[in-house]
């Protein structure tokens, strides 16, 4: 679905990207963690073509991100922006999904129908004007508008800055739902329990270089690469990897639910010992 | 410090109240932390406590605002600045200067400050946010982080007994987030200024406020120590705050009756908690 | 073009030039090419300009300035160069169309004075602190601070302006609308409706910044206000000498 090959990017001469290979395949969900500076942005603009490498290749869907015209591969790839305000300029919400469309070349009747889709999957009022909305409902009328083409690939720079916690379970739902079906997702999140709970694989950047590939569990417990780009690990990781001394199940613990079930089995273990004892 | 007392206040073109009947004591060298849904009230509030309302938005207000003793809707805005500080969430928008010294000195120009006390106004200004070395600096090359102390800076200078943050950190990432708030903990303990902020991150809130006050639709829901505030767990989560996820494990663990001790509110009292059940478990 | 407006920091000589010098500087340099109608002084104030700018450290960005300027000015050299009926006949053109001797040297000093003029303009503001233009505009010109503090927003604005704007096409081209396309008019056609995201982004800046200055005593300033000093020094005098000779040239060449 999305392929980096050895791409290297700079600008005015300083390098902010270098030889950077990855590939993503279709249907995963890929979080994209580092610092500010990482290089996140630039991962995600030369993902879309708004950036084009200097060396090496971008490859969306089969066709190299240089040679086609970033307008075009939006029917592609849908880009939502940490800003959604950025994205919004028409007097309706319908409107502005509306716009998200007749740029990618669908005939009347189905713009029309995806339109109505989108409306009712996001739960939008197609009569209201985006501006008087709350931030959490525009990033949603954002997020349709970038879905209504059905790009198979789809970025999201921190979709959930800015959102109070239910409006950020809202926007993740709609997200994770859209993978079951099939999307592709690469994920610029700072939010370690939104990557925990949702992403399957990471991508850790740091000064430009990829420096941690695999899966969100295993890269959220590697002490060396957490460290090495300053990220925190989520909570319930962080303490389990306190109390590995108390057994491997605690140790190894990710979620609530695992830690609930590790005191739980120690529990069950220590009552079958004293029934074998008495 | 702060005293609001049945506080109600509607702006001027909407139908609703923005703020029903708040009633509030922030003392003197508190640290409050305020969160809430989006919509709840809370920028309200802090224009509430710096005069912002009634003075530039106007409205139907009733109840009361004390400021160390100032009645908000008597005094002129420019009094109640001399005890209240402002920081707003839009980073960029509430600079005026180009250099950051020229943004330090414009408060203190305009208050009139005695010459021979602006350059300690602005070193002590700069060392507290901990900036000194960006005093020559343009504006325009700071990261988003440096620009939120700046920010902070031109209020300190002024010295104002409190200071009040709407999400000062809103678009931050966590560890220029992190450093801001180490700023506000480092002006709170060294300096004994006030603080309330309001915050979205619920675990910075956990780990640097001493009080933290929880909005929903207008209303102060609840209040108090930020423990005992996150043990209420249930009614955080009708509210549509989220609870750090030691603390949430620790609700869990008590509804599986493997836990009663206290609601850990960080990873080292987590450790003690899981120690504790652990043992429990295996006796 | 980005941030050729943007103060940079320095000690030189021109830095420590008086504001009110710089600007009355800045102006003269200005006058001068429109007084004059020689061609050599003309380039000399633009040399002049470049001068200035490699002492004060900001050669590259005057550069810059000047070689855009310099586009301008052949597109309007072009423009007016057929428009000239006086003079001897130097190339007849079919359709009617010729070009004299009198044209190219019209044309030839308008296209300068546009270069010459617009320099010291971005010049003065790379060396002078917002501020400092502002305070002395108060202090030495008697202006009102309101005034001089909606021109020094302004200015400032531009820039974050830009990138708001860049912002904006960056994430209208992800969706598919062609801001890619090499058709001049079709941009402009899109980029229209942009101007609604970019209107109330900068309303909501513009009310934050409204509200900041009033909290922190905008409203209880007064002309004494400033805290720094401005003096004339040495340097000053040489810089008002150079000015009076400049006019001298200007008025006599």
């Amino acid at each position: 679905m999305l392929r980096f090959e050895n791409v290297c990017f700079g600008y005015r001469g300083e390098d902010v990207m270098a030889d950077v290979s990855f590939e993503m395949v279709e249907g995963e969900f890929t979080a994209l963690m580092g610092e500010n500076g990482a290089g996140k942005s630039t991962l995600c603009r030369l993902g879309n073509g708004l950036l084009k490498p200097m060396s090496g290749r971008v490859m969306v869907g089969g066709h190299n991100t240089k040679h086609v015209k970033t307008s075009s591969l939006a029917a592609l790839v849908g880009f939502l922006f940490q800003n959604p305000d950025r994205q919004l300029c028409s007097g309706t919400v319908r409107g502005e999904i509306m716009l998200g469309l007749e740029n990618t070349g669908f005939d009347k009747a189905t713009r029309l129908k995806r339109c109505d889709m989108m409306l009712e999957m996001f739960g939008l009022d197609g009569t209201r004007d985006p501006f008087g909305l709350s931030r959490g409902e525009r990033q949603k009328v954002a997020l349709a508008s970038v879905l209504a083409p059905k790009p198979g690939l789809l970025i999201l720079d921190e979709p959930t800055t800015g959102l109070d916690y239910r409006e950020c379970v809202t926007i993740m739902d709609i997200i994770s739902r859209l993978n079951e079906e099939g999307t592709t997702i690469l994920m610029v999140s700072h939010d370690m329990e939104v990557v925990g709970d949702f992403a399957k694989r990471a991508l850790v950047l740091s000064g430009g270089h990829i420096v941690g590939d695999g899966p969100v569990r295993e890269i959220m417990r590697d002490r060396a690469v957490m460290e090495s780009s300053s990220l925190l690990p989520a909570q319930i990781p962080s303490l389990a990897m306190r109390i590995g001394d108390l057994g491997a199940a605690f140790g190894s613990a990710f979620t609530i639910d695992d830690m609930v079930a590790a005191v739980e089995r120690s529990r069950d273990c220590s009552g079958m010992r004293r029934a074998a004892a008495s | 410090m702060i005293s609001i007392k049945n506080l109600e206040f509607r702006y001027g073109d909407s139908e609703d109240p923005a703020l029903r009947d708040i009633t509030l004591d922030v003392e003197s060298g508190d640290f409050l932390g305020i969160i809430g849904p989006s919509g709840a009230g809370k920028s309200t509030l802090t224009y509430a406590m710096s005069g912002v309302i009634p003075h530039h938005y106007k409205g139907d207000f009733y109840g009361s605002v004390e400021i160390g003793g100032l009645d908000t809707v008597q005094s002129s805005p420019e009094a109640i600045a001399r005890h209240v500080g402002s920081v707003f969430q839009d980073v960029e928008g509430q600079l005026l200067a180009s250099v950051v010294e020229d943004e330090i000195l414009f408060g203190l120009e305009n208050f009139g400050i005695p010459r021979e006390e602006i350059e300690e106004r602005i070193e002590y200004a700069l060392s507290s946010s901990g900036i000194s070395d960006l005093r020559c600096r343009t504006i325009a090359s700071l990261s988003g982080g440096q620009k939120q102390k700046v920010a902070i800076a031109s209020i300190t200078a002024l010295r104002p007994e409190v200071i009040v943050l709407d999400e000062p950190t809103g678009e931050l990432d966590p560890q220029s987030s992190r450093r801001v708030f180490e700023t506000l903990r480092e002006l709170n303990h060294t300096y004994g200024v006030t603080v309330v902020i309001v915050e979205q991150k619920i675990m910075m809130l956990c780990e640097f406020a001493r009080r933290m006050a929880v909005m929903e639709a207008g209303r102060i829901i609840l209040e108090g120590p930020v423990r005992e505030v996150l043990s209420h767990g249930e009614r955080l989560e009708e509210a549509g705050v989220n609870i750090p996820r030691v603390a949430a494990l620790s609700r869990r663990l008590r509804e599986a009756g493997l836990y009663r001790g206290n609601t850990p509110i960080d990873l080292a009292e987590a450790e003690t908690m899981m120690r504790e059940v652990a043992a429990d478990a295996a006796f | 073009m980005r941030g050729f407006l943007d103060y940079v920091s320095g000690d030189s000589v021109p830095h420590r030039l008086n504001p009110m010098t710089k600007l009355a500087l800045a102006f003269v340099l200005c006058a001068a090419c429109f007084m004059t109608k020689d061609h050599m002084l003309v380039g000399g104030v633009i040399v002049c300009n470049l001068c200035l700018a490699a002492m004060a450290g900001v050669f590259d960005r005057s550069a810059r300035v000047f070689l855009s300027l310099l586009k301008l000015a052949f597109i309007l050299f072009v423009m007016q160069v057929f428009f000239v009926r006086q003079g001897n006949v130097l190339l007849t053109l079919p359709k009617g169309f010729y070009i004299t001797d009198e044209g190219i040297s019209f044309s030839l000093l308008f296209a300068m004075r546009m270069i010459a003029a617009a320099m010291p303009l971005t010049l003065m503001l790379s060396i002078t602190r917002m501020s400092d233009l502002s305070n002395a505009l108060v202090k030495f010109l008697h202006i009102p601070y309101k005034y001089t503090f909606v021109l020094t927003t302004a200015i400032r604005f531009i820039p974050l302006f830009s990138d708001e704007m860049i912002g904006i096409m960056e994430a209208q081209t992800a969706r598919g609308v062609e801001f890619d396309t090499r058709s001049f008019i079709k941009k402009v056609r899109l980029l229209l409706p942009l101007c609604v995201p970019l209107l109330i982004s900068s309303v909501r800046r513009i009310e934050t910044g409204a509200i900041s200055a009033e909290l922190r005593g905008f409203n209880l300033r007064t002309r004494d206000s400033g805290y720094k000093t401005y003096g004339f020094g040495a340097i000053d005098a040489a810089a008002f000498v150079f000015c009076a000779l400049l006019i001298y040239a200007a008025l006599t060449v």
